[in-house]
């Protein structure tokens, strides 16, 4: 393996990237003003701190569709093959598929798809 | 996939259906006991479709995993170990505040993790396995998860076990770019140095990743430091867990993988070995000495314990199988039955582990100490117990292979090791102090379930400590056809 191309490629990209912060602190102004600090500085001036507490079942149902749709690509890697995996393949998606629908049917029994903060079961008794 | 195929592999299909199973009957209706009810029938269902697996194996499923004598051996003690956490959960479970069921699910689901471990012959088997065991086991670390020890482990364990997964994947790729196999058989083969098998740069270096990976889980030195943080913050019967299913089953796929024909002997793989097994013998017990939380102590002991093991498994020959085989099912029924004892005795919703907790326990719960010590005696290795044969087989395994120095290092770590045994020992059976008016374990019955599974993990260990004959010949059969 001959390791010189990627040498000179090392070089180059430190080059580039030292051009690049060099020249712009060379020929880059400098200025000190009373917003020059501030997060904008232009616009209304902020207020408060950036540490807002989010609700977490926002996060909860983000995390739930993040995990159902990386199943759904299994199913996609299935299709591209489905000639080749034949009848017992199907048989294994259909398996796979109805243990993400009994998931998804644990999830719903436990209360985890509903986002309002007094859950309406419990408001119901 | 044919039929017999799918015999074969039966009891991991019984099993992962429990697991399914038990999560829709939490949807429909949670009962801690219906939970923990199916947990049960399900492995013994598992367990009992073993035989019919048995009669069609040998066999390899689909090129990843391997069902054969070995597999199903581990398979049954893997199941049998999970049946009896079932037990002790159920017990430790009923006096926590928060859901329950969810326990059995989880904890089925990392069975299944170690059973596809077990029978793994192919890296993609291998990581699936590894990470259905370890995913479970972030969640079962944090299930208290309101309290703060829980959490604090249940985070620890992941940050650290997913860099490991990081490791072990990156370490497959490489030897896969070197190899061109991702047969474990295959790979073994060229650490033993077979003509025209070489490993180069890559190769080494994705087999240092492996390694890394292998030994976090398994807690050896230098890969030892999440174990007594997680030991300590984990709810007991996850810990039980952690300390049995999961090392057992990343144990049994390190024998399955360097122990074909063929020696290691010599080569940089088994020097690595040595190295981490001496290592882990003295850090272990050096480290557990100055302990004063019960369940740290263990964890420390546990360390050492995978030390001893290591010993065998360096060792050459059918003897070294046989004789990590026996040490772990001995340490299994030993630390099971330790954490057990634990977890009937804090019965609150505060573990008590500290040492002091258990200061004149044989007054007040004489037949729980008394069996305690015998679990103690056997991590010390004393006679009658399972934990001297064990010890003892380790040591004939390593003398056949003229282990000296590791021998060495072995009985001298041990004798370190007693020490701190017998310290708990002194605490059991001392007087109770003048002062002592926080009964911290109340009396009540033990119960029946819980009781059960530890008077059978009593009475395996000391069958396996005197009588050990029947259990050798299995071994000796289910390992003969290993390699």
């Amino acid at each position: 393996m001959q390791l010189w191309p990627f040498v000179v490629y090392c070089a180059l990209v430190g080059g580039l990237i030292a051009a690049m912060l060099g020249l712009s602190y060379v020929l880059g102004q400098r200025h000190q003003d009373r917003a020059t600090g501030a997060p904008y500085e232009s616009g209304i001036v902020s207020e408060g701190s950036a540490r807002v507490r989010f609700s977490a079942k926002f996060y909860l149902v983000a995390v739930f569709f993040v995990i159902f749709d990386l199943e759904a690509v299994f199913v996609y890697a299935w299709a591209v093959a489905v000639r080749e995996a034949g009848w017992p393949g199907y048989i294994e998606l259909i398996t796979f598929v109805l243990i993400l629908g009994a998931t998804l049917a644990y999830l719903w029994r436990v209360g985890a798809l509903d986002w309002r903060s007094v859950p309406q079961g419990r408001k119901a008794r | 996939m044919t039929a017999s195929d799918l015999v074969a592999l039966s009891p991991l299909i019984l099993l992962s259906a429990t697991a399914l199973v038990v999560m829709l009957s939490i949807a429909i209706r949670r009962h801690h006991g219906a939970s923990a009810t199916l947990a049960l029938l399900g492995l013994a269902a598992s367990f009992a479709s073993l035989r019919w697996a048995a009669s069609v194996t040998p066999r390899q499923v689909t090129g990843l995993l391997l069902i054969d004598g070995y597999t199903l051996f581990y398979w049954g003690v893997l199941l049998a170990l999970a049946a009896a956490v079932v037990l002790l959960a159920y017990s430790y479970l009923e006096h926590q505040t928060g859901h329950q069921e969810e326990f059995y699910c989880l904890m089925l689901l990392a069975t299944a993790g170690g059973l596809v471990l077990v029978a793994s012959s192919h890296m993609a088997s291998l990581f699936l396995g590894f990470e259905i065991l370890s995913v479970s086991l972030y969640a079962l670390i944090a299930y208290l998860h309101l309290q703060r020890l829980p959490l604090e482990a249940g985070v620890k364990y992941l940050v650290l076990a997913a860099t490991s997964s990081a490791f072990l994947l990156f370490g497959m790729a490489l030897l896969y770019s070197e190899t061109g196999s991702m047969q474990l058989a295959t790979l073994a083969r060229f650490y033993m140095g077979a003509p025209n098998a070489a490993l180069g740069a890559a190769g080494w270096a994705g087999t240092v990743l492996m390694l890394t990976g292998i030994g976090f889980k398994l807690a050896v030195v230098p890969f030892h430091l999440w174990t007594p943080d997680v030991y300590q913050g984990a709810p007991l019967p996850t810990t039980a867990l952690v300390a049995t299913i999961s090392k057992g089953s990343v144990f049994a796929l390190l024998l399955r993988w360097f122990h074909p024909a063929g020696s290691l002997a010599g080569t940089p793989v088994w020097w690595a070995f040595v190295i981490m097994a001496a290592a882990s013998m003295l850090a272990g017990n050096l480290l557990a000495l100055r302990q004063n939380n019960v369940k740290r102590l263990l964890a420390y002991s546990s360390i050492a314990h995978m030390g001893y093991l290591m010993v065998a498994f360096v060792a050459a020959g059918p003897l070294a199988v046989q004789a990590a085989t026996y040490y772990l099912l001995a340490y299994v029924i030993t630390i099971l039955g330790a954490f057990g004892i634990m977890s009937v005795l804090c019965s609150g919703e505060e573990e008590c582990c500290e040492l002091e907790d258990y200061r004149g326990l044989f007054w007040q719960r004489p037949v729980l100490a008394a069996m305690f010590s015998a679990m103690l005696l056997s991590l010390a290795g004393i006679p009658l117990t399972a934990g001297f044969l064990g010890k003892f087989y380790v040591m004939a395994a390593g003398a056949s292979s003229a282990l000296w120095l590791l021998l060495f290092v072995l009985v001298a770590s041990s004798t370190i090791g007693l020490y701190y045994y017998l310290r708990v020992l002194v605490v059991l059976f001392s007087s109770l102090p003048e002062d002592h008016v926080k009964v911290m374990l109340p009396r009540g019955r033990v119960p029946a379930g819980a009781g059960f599974s530890l008077a059978v993990l009593v009475i395996l260990l000391f069958v396996f400590g005197l009588y050990p004959a029947p259990l050798w010949d299995l071994i000796r059969g289910i390992s003969a056809g290993i390699g």
